[in-house]
């Protein structure tokens, strides 16, 4: 019973915290903007909503994009819950998911395998080489103690750079304005589950069984059990025989699969070739996302769809209105702060605990003073 | 190709971009060490320093005076220092979380305040005059001195502040009160707590310090170094500076050595990208490529030490 | 009773902790101006919460403190301070790569010119009270190189240079020699006769007669009262205190030992501040007994049972499990030759806190065949595993899905234990296993361990509960400075005062009495 209490106060302050960032953003928005109304508007309905004449309607074609908007970012949260679940702050699902979406386009252009089954080799190797390139920071973390977080952040600079001189230099489409590779081939490219321009493809099914999968592995074997073990307490971990140089190198390779996955598989099912010139975001999306599940793979895709949501918000306002759309840093820097804060409203968390633990005390009392009364 | 690429390292040139290029990752790096001194890993600095970057163009716009904008620039670092203080301290955001976040402001945020603030996207070239830039000085005497004075002499006013805070903030951590309550503080906070010293007071302080010094450091890359404020323009320069904190032990003599050797990989990489038939692309890598390897140089030796004392085991058994 | 007797009057405090610990419900502690007063109790009665709350350390959830007549709001240790109220922690607080003088006057460094700290002033400070207080340090010495005894007279200092008229001294005795402790006592005698009043924590009975005026003596949170120390019996006291009449006899048939399980030869380990923690360490534990490792901590216990467990590298020897190597290995290859550890430190090592205590409970096994079925948890089995641990080792808990930090101590020390006791052990170390847990958990735990190696374990126990680790132990060994003093084959005729000899190093026996323990 006092247990559900705590749950419900959890919920709430998650609630708080939303509503807080929100607020931030109202606040910006009031103070910079000509029509903070309309920008409001469009922020909160804008997503799912289309403004007519008549009134509001609901806009179908509104939830197929933001679902699509989740397909890259549900791996990138996936991989991070693996990876910070071990207590591993390894920040290059960034730049993982360049490279994954560039592998998987060069398997899409240059790999002649039929249909069906292109787009699986493509993702696959794509997620082998997102797997084998984290080996740097889990390899030097384990054997030399090296800081994960340094290196991995190194990591998605050397990247993204790496992946610009591969494409300019060797596998670009001269014959394009823009610097991009010559057209994934039809038979890898992931194809929409219905045919309406909104790019939900078939990836977001795969999406959402991984979200199982990943689930299962964190909460059903016991490696994902381990590697959990590791990032509450190492030493419990070791002392207990687990081998924990081996899981925590195996969270960052999972972490590195995941969001190598997660780019190709946005590459093939949304663009016909590749042309991402800057690190995507997505990786940094998938740590607020993350942190929003609570490292709970079962919460990825409800946050996924919140930041989708927001991010989508941010366009529509930035469009009709005169608010920027890269708002949307703003408004998930200060869900972020919120949302990890530990202490953030604890004043009535402790008076939820207080008030359990008296009532225990008072029970305990009675049920001693009924034994004592039995005994007479 | 090689000797043309000898004939470019070994000019005073060379050298005194070598300086000029590590100024700012030594503000940060400074920054890293004041704040780990205390116990704080400060991963916002990349953050702090593309948003007071950001300021201190805007503030040297608007009052046409480059000091101004330096010091705007300072503040803003403080106070996104202090914000994350009031996060991690207060309300125990993981500090590790609360950088990221402002460095979610860092990158997004900034373009944001940008157009709100002046409606321009990406960069604010058309903001910048020679009298919002920060001045250059000759030292006399050394500019006169062959060579040395080429690389000495003839750099902006925040790059000798730079080197001059490797001392002051030696004297601060070692000689003043404060620093002996940031460092005690940093190796045992209960002890600090127990003697009436505010061990969360101690950590803003140390932390708005590592934002004032980031703060400089982002005026210094857009009031000098690039001459104007571009989203790409801190390029990991926050993240190099803590590499630098930990190849430097963490004192600041070690950490003005480290951020050195990155300057130095930064200003081959300009060297080297100016020569024929080299990718751009690639030769971007060296500075980061560097960090790695110091990193795994410092963190191997690290190790090194403790398994001597492991192997002397062995030996003996 | 006047009212200005009292300096310290704390009503009706009551302080419970963020996972639901009330570690002290309504209790009533006044101290009188310049008395030694002593606060009794067993590890987690009660003792530190109450005087961390007096320190301003904690916040109380409830209650009021009266301090000198004025009612104060105790909110930090520096409100507290300016209290006069000053403490000297069980451990220390001091900052290691600092000198003493600048450990003593931290937070209130003299300066020059406004911001520089003026060095010379501090040492100056340092040795000017260290002379009026007759409490000698080396002003200059770094800290990290200063005796445990000079240690706590730096604490002392620290407390009386920043104006306490008012000492809790928390345990000060638990590290000190013997020689040390009866300096320390002087000491605090000079200062109640200087008119300093001390407030003085400890569960050593002799001690607390020898020093101190009045005591108050708390249980499981309680306060059971205030004494005068010369009208009330030790037996009195240890009634006070657990509860009931001590009965510390464990019930347990004789041993019959056989083949040795465990061998140590030669042990060596030096400590990174050079010191030599492990000298030439050499013992056995037989199948079927219990070998007792008494002595006063810190010399060399810890160290070997880390060694023992991999957790840390000799310098030099060897050790084997049924003559198999266990030095240097991996935890997984030294459970699996059948050696159990119940960790001397179960907050770092025996749980994960925010994990359930079926997590908890499986630590050691979850990869073994009957806990998985292919590459998924065999989810049933676990739960089976889980509730069948809990039943057997008594564990107070709400369901298996409770998270361990929310049980009390006990209760955590029961998962450990269960944990431990229950893989078949051939090999049981169990460090310092009942230590700061309730007497019913204790005598569990106890029962269990002899129950265990009447079946056939052989048991390592290393314990610096004296009482214990006689009433434990089939045969004994004492440590002091890092090697074995003595040995006695039989703890059924040991006497506490000839014990206190070889653990205070005032005695030895010869090689040849001590070789007896490797059974060769």
């Amino acid at each position: 019973m006092s247990n559900r209490r705590l749950l419900v106060f959890n919920i709430l302050r998650g609630v708080a915290a939303i509503m807080l960032a929100l607020a931030v953003a109202a606040v910006f928005i009031f103070l910079t903007s000509k029509e903070p109304l309309t920008a409001m508007k469009y922020l909160l309905l804008g997503p799912l909503v289309s403004f007519k004449a008549t009134g509001l309607v609901f806009n179908s074609t509104g939830l197929f994009t933001i679902l699509a908007a989740m397909i890259p970012t549900i791996f990138t949260g996936l991989a991070v819950c693996v990876m910070f679940s071990a207590n591993q702050f390894n920040l290059a699902g960034e730049g993982v998911v360049m490279l994954g979406g560039f592998v998987g386009a060069l398997c899409g252009i240059y790999l002649k395998i039929n249909s069906p089954l292109h787009p699986v080799v493509c993702v696959l190797v794509a997620a082998a080489v997102g797997g084998v390139i984290m080996l740097i920071p889990a390899l030097l973390k384990v054997k030399l103690g090296a800081s994960e977080m340094v290196t991995s952040l190194m990591l998605n600079y050397i990247i993204m750079f790496v992946v610009l001189h591969f494409l300019n230099y060797n596998f670009a489409d001269r014959t394009k304005g823009s610097t991009q590779t010559y057209p994934i081939l039809d038979t890898a490219r992931i194809p929409e589950i219905i045919a309406n321009g909104t790019k939900l493809t078939w990836g977001f099914v795969i999406a959402i069984i991984f979200v199982v999968l990943v689930a299962l592995f964190m909460y059903r074997t016991k490696w994902g059990y381990a590697i959990r073990m590791i990032g509450i307490n190492q030493s419990f971990a070791k002392y207990s025989g687990m081998q924990v140089g081996a899981m925590i190198v195996l969270s960052q390779v999972i972490g590195g699969v995941l969001s190598g996955m997660g780019g190709s598989i946005e590459v093939l099912g949304r663009f016909n070739s590749f042309l991402w010139k800057e690190l995507p975001g997505y990786g940094w999306a998938g740590i607020t996302i993350a942190i929003l599940a609570k490292n709970n793979p079962i919460f990825v895709p409800f946050a996924a769809f919140f930041i989708a949501y927001l991010n989508k918000g941010c366009q529509q306002m930035a469009t009709y209105s005169d608010v920027p759309s890269e708002m949307i840093d703003i408004i998930q820097a200060a869900i972020f702060l919120f949302f990890a804060a530990e202490q953030f409203l604890a004043k009535y968390r402790q008076k939820i605990v207080v008030k359990n633990t008296q009532m225990d005390l008072a029970n305990q009392a009675k049920a001693a003073a009924n034994a004592e009364g039995g005994s007479h | 190709m090689f000797e043309q690429f000898l004939s470019t390292i070994l000019k005073a040139e060379f050298l005194f971009s070598v300086i000029r290029i590590t100024a700012p990752i030594l503000f940060a790096a400074l920054g890293a060490v004041v704040a780990e001194k205390a116990g704080v890993v400060n991963i916002g600095l990349e953050g702090i320093m593309m948003i007071s970057a950001l300021f201190g163009v805007l503030f040297s716009y608007w009052t046409q005076s480059w000091l101004i904008g330096v010091l705007g620039a300072l503040v803003i670092g403080v106070l996104l220092s202090l914000m994350m203080g009031f996060f991690a301290f207060k309300l125990k955001t993981d500090i590790i979380l609360a950088g990221i976040a402002v460095n979610m402001l860092g990158a997004g945020g900034t373009i944001f305040l940008l157009y709100m603030f002046t409606g321009m996207r990406g960069n604010t070239g058309a903001l910048v005059t020679p009298n919002t830039l920060i001045p250059v000085v000759n030292i006399p005497l050394i500019k006169d001195i062959p060579i040395l004075g080429e690389v000495l002499s003839g750099h902006s006013v925040l790059t000798y502040v730079a080197f001059l805070f490797v001392w002051l903030l030696w004297a601060v951590l070692y000689k003043t009160s404060i620093g002996l309550d940031i460092r005690a503080v940093g190796e045992n906070p209960d002890a600090a707590g127990s003697v009436g010293i505010s061990v969360e007071r101690i950590k803003y302080i140390a932390i708005a310090i590592s934002g004032a010094l980031a703060g400089l450091g982002g005026a210094f890359m857009s009031m000098y170094y690039s001459q104007g404020w571009n989203s790409g323009m801190v390029a990991g320069r926050g993240f190099i500076a803590l590499a630098a904190q930990a190849m430097g032990r963490g004192e600041p003599l070690g950490t003005m050595l480290s951020s050195l050797l990155f300057g130095l990989a930064q200003a081959l990489r300009t060297k080297v990208s100016g020569l024929q038939g080299v990718s751009s692309y690639l030769v971007s890598v060296i500075p980061y490529v560097v960090t790695v390897i110091g990193l795994v140089i410092y963190a191997a030796s690290t190790m090194q030490k403790v398994k001597k004392h492991h192997t002397k085991a062995q030996k003996g058994a | 009773m006047e009212q200005e007797d009292f300096v310290v009057q704390m009503k009706g405090i009551s302080k419970v902790y963020p996972n639901g610990i009330a570690a002290n419900q309504h209790v009533d502690f006044f101290v009188r101006k310049g008395e030694i007063h002593a606060l009794m109790g067993e590890n987690g009665a009660g003792k530190s919460t109450l005087m961390k709350i007096l320190f301003g350390l904690e916040e109380p959830t409830d209650g009021e403190i009266i301090v000198n007549g004025e009612q104060v709001h105790l909110t930090s240790p520096s409100v507290a301070i300016s209290k006069g109220i000053g403490m000297v922690h069980q451990h220390f607080m001091l900052v290691p790569s600092l000198t003493v003088a600048e450990n003593i006057v931290l937070g209130m460094a003299p300066k020059k010119s406004g911001i520089i700290v003026d060095y010379k002033k501090a040492v100056e400070i340092t040795e000017e009270n260290a002379k009026r207080f007759n409490l000698l340090v080396d002003p200059n010495a770094k800290v990290m190189d200063i005796p445990v005894g000079m240690k706590q007279k730096v604490e002392i200092l620290k407390a009386l240079v920043r104006g306490a008229r008012i000492l809790i001294l928390d345990e000060p005795t638990a590290v000190l020699t013997t020689q040390e402790t009866g300096e320390l006592f002087k000491e605090l005698v000079s200062l109640k006769e200087q008119g300093f009043t001390i407030v003085f924590i400890s569960h050593k009975l002799n001690e607390i007669k020898q020093i101190t005026d009045r005591l108050t003596i708390m249980r499981n949170g309680k306060s059971m009262g205030v004494y005068e120390t010369a009208g009330i019996s030790e037996a009195e006291i240890s009634r006070l205190m657990v509860g009931r009449d001590v009965v510390l006899s464990v019930q347990k048939e004789k041993s019959k030992p056989e083949g040795s399980v465990l061998k140590v030869r030669d042990l060596e380990y030096t400590n990174k501040w050079n010191k030599k923690v492990l000298d030439g360490v050499s013992f056995s534990v037989r199948r079927g007994e219990i070998l007792g490792i008494a002595g006063v901590e810190g010399n060399g216990q810890r160290e070997l049972v880390e060694m023992l467990f991999s957790l840390n590298v000799p310098d030099a020897g060897t050790a084997t499990v049924n003559g198999e190597n266990i030095l240097q290995t991996e935890q997984r290859a030294i459970r699996e030759k059948g050696v159990s550890l119940v960790p001397e430190d179960r907050m770092v090592y025996g749980i994960a806190g925010p994990a359930t205590i079926e997590e908890n409970v499986i630590s050691d096994r979850y990869s073994k065949k009957q806990f998985n079925k292919g590459a998924l948890f065999n989810v049933k089995g676990i739960h089976s595993e889980s509730d069948h641990l809990i039943a057997d080792y008594r564990i107070l808990c709400k369901s298996r899905k409770q998270q361990v930090k929310m049980l009390s101590g006990g209760n955590i020390q029961k998962v450990v234990v269960a944990r431990e006791l229950s893989s078949k052990p051939k090999l049981i170390i169990a460090d310092q296993p009942t230590r700061g847990i309730d007497v019913g958990a204790t005598e569990f735990i106890r029962a269990k361990i002899v129950e265990l190696s009447r079946a056939g374990a052989a048991v390592l126990l290393v314990s610096a509960d004296l009482n214990e680790v006689i009433e434990l132990s089939d045969s004994l060994i004492v440590m002091y400075g890092g090697k074995i003093v003595a040995y006695f084959d039989d703890t059924s005729q040991l006497d506490d005062m000839v014990m206190g000899e070889y653990m205070l190093g005032l005695k030895h026996q010869t090689d040849e009495e001590i070789r007896r323990v490797c059974y060769e």
